[in-house]
């Protein structure tokens, strides 16, 4: 399945695992098993760089290299996703929003009353 | 004729801006039926819009004649007023043209801009989750016990590596059936208004109060809709466990931000599927829905019925 989402994930995840810089050409060969064409591999860098995840420079060729670590994405997407500003717009349903020490201490005393008086 | 209306709707209108939303909120019986107290919250802000900008109008118009379809057309077709205009009439046109579009404005804005934000997130997710093969959950590698989902035309729903660590099985279908009820039932369409006007009218305590109702009562509304799918035994206890799992689970680097928004509410979701109270009786359901319905009714029934008496 070679759907631009997936194409998108392969050339991040292959940027990410490389660490450095890429040309366009380059990457078409590292991912050869998916048989893809040099425009293909332009056109997936161009989207991922409109989403601000690659950045270019100006060498000749141009040589693409992922904007941060895999790590530094996940822990900026936990912050932009389930952050304040997520939760205040109500982009997304939460399972259960934070709750402090206290009250989870409440919550499972809770539980556990429940699960006495099962037993009991 | 007119003064009547204006005060009628004003009075409504305050009603509604104050006492009514706070009754509400701090009644109890939402609780034991959150799918009716959550229409009766929608009629509330619908009418309560309705009311303060048909008061306004009603009194701005009144000049021009003696109900507000006469006065309208006359004031559209720039026919002399039939009585004197004073400068009130011409500050409550202007309030109601101000505050109409603010609040028409605010919703399409936030709502825009929502869309805008789960596009991001999204785009964010979709990068690092990976698919479960025959599912349509997506997981995220995270130690933090998280599930989401994001509504829209392509709807996500994301479980965090921490949460599958955390929960059984039956416990991880309860998350999955909370979260695709709030899917299924477009919970965040209920939601939009309330985060929309709480963004309108800052100065409004209703409005906030009225907005984290809402939120709380959507949760609710999830949990008893997932219930009703769950297959295990003791289904009240699975959910109430997952929550509580979710909640105090470990590895939770969670957000500073995301910690401070949920209060009481998730100990009341717990205490509810542990401890259920009676349904609530047809006949409260239905005087509920009722004056949800005569509330919707009434501000236009106002607007208009000048003229046909």
């Amino acid at each position: 399945m070679n759907t631009l989402g997936d194409l998108e994930r392969s050339v991040l995840e292959h940027l990410w695992a490389v660490g450095g810089p890429r040309t366009a050409t380059q990457l078409k060969d590292d991912l050869a098993d998916r048989g893809l064409a040099l425009t293909t591999v332009h056109t997936v860098l161009t989207r991922l760089e409109s989403k601000g995840f690659v950045a270019h420079d100006d060498a000749r060729p141009r040589q693409f290299r992922a904007v941060g670590t895999r790590e530094e994405h996940v822990a900026g997407l936990m912050h932009e996703v389930l952050g304040q500003a997520g939760d205040r717009q109500a982009a997304l349903a939460r399972f259960v929003g934070g709750v402090d020490a206290a009250e989870v201490a409440m919550l499972r005393e809770l539980l556990a009353g429940a699960d006495r008086d099962r037993l009991g | 004729m007119l003064p009547a209306t204006a005060i009628a709707l004003g009075v409504l209108a305050a009603l509604l801006a104050w006492p009514v939303p706070a009754a509400l909120a701090r009644a109890a019986w939402p609780r034991r039926d959150p799918l009716v107290a959550l229409v009766c919250w929608q009629a509330i802000g619908l009418a309560g819009g309705l009311s303060i900008i048909g008061a306004l109008l009603v009194h701005g118009l009144s000049p021009w004649g003696h109900s507000l379809p006469e006065a309208w057309w006359h004031w559209v077709t720039r026919q002399p007023a039939e009585e004197t205009v004073r400068g009130d009439h011409w500050v409550a046109q202007t309030l109601a043209a101000v505050l109409a579009l603010e609040l028409l404005g605010v919703l399409l804005l936030s709502f825009v801009r929502t869309s805008r934000t789960r596009k991001r997130h999204r785009e964010l997710l979709e990068l690092v989750v990976r698919s479960v093969p025959g599912e349509d959950t997506r997981l995220l590698d995270h130690p933090a016990p998280i599930a989401f989902c994001i509504p829209g035309a392509r709807p996500l729903l994301v479980l965090s590596s921490g949460i599958v660590a955390e929960l059984d099985g039956p416990q991880l279908d309860a998350v999955i059936a909370h979260e695709r009820a709030h899917l299924r039932e477009h919970h965040h369409l209920l939601l939009l208004p309330f985060v929309a006007w709480r963004a309108a009218l800052p100065v409004l305590p209703a409005a906030d109060r009225a907005h984290d109702a809402v939120r709380d009562l959507v949760e609710m509304r999830a949990d008893d809709v997932a219930l009703t799918s769950l297959g295990c035994s003791d289904p009240r206890h699975t959910l109430a466990a997952a929550i509580v799992a979710a909640a105090g689970g470990a590895g939770g680097q969670v957000p500073e931000g995301a910690l401070a928004v949920a209060g009481g509410s998730v100990a009341v979701r717990v205490r509810r599927l542990l401890a259920p109270a009676h349904p609530l009786p047809l006949a409260a359901r239905a005087a509920a829905l009722l004056c949800a319905l005569a509330l919707l009714l009434v501000p236009p029934l106002l607007l208009v019925l000048p003229a046909v008496v």
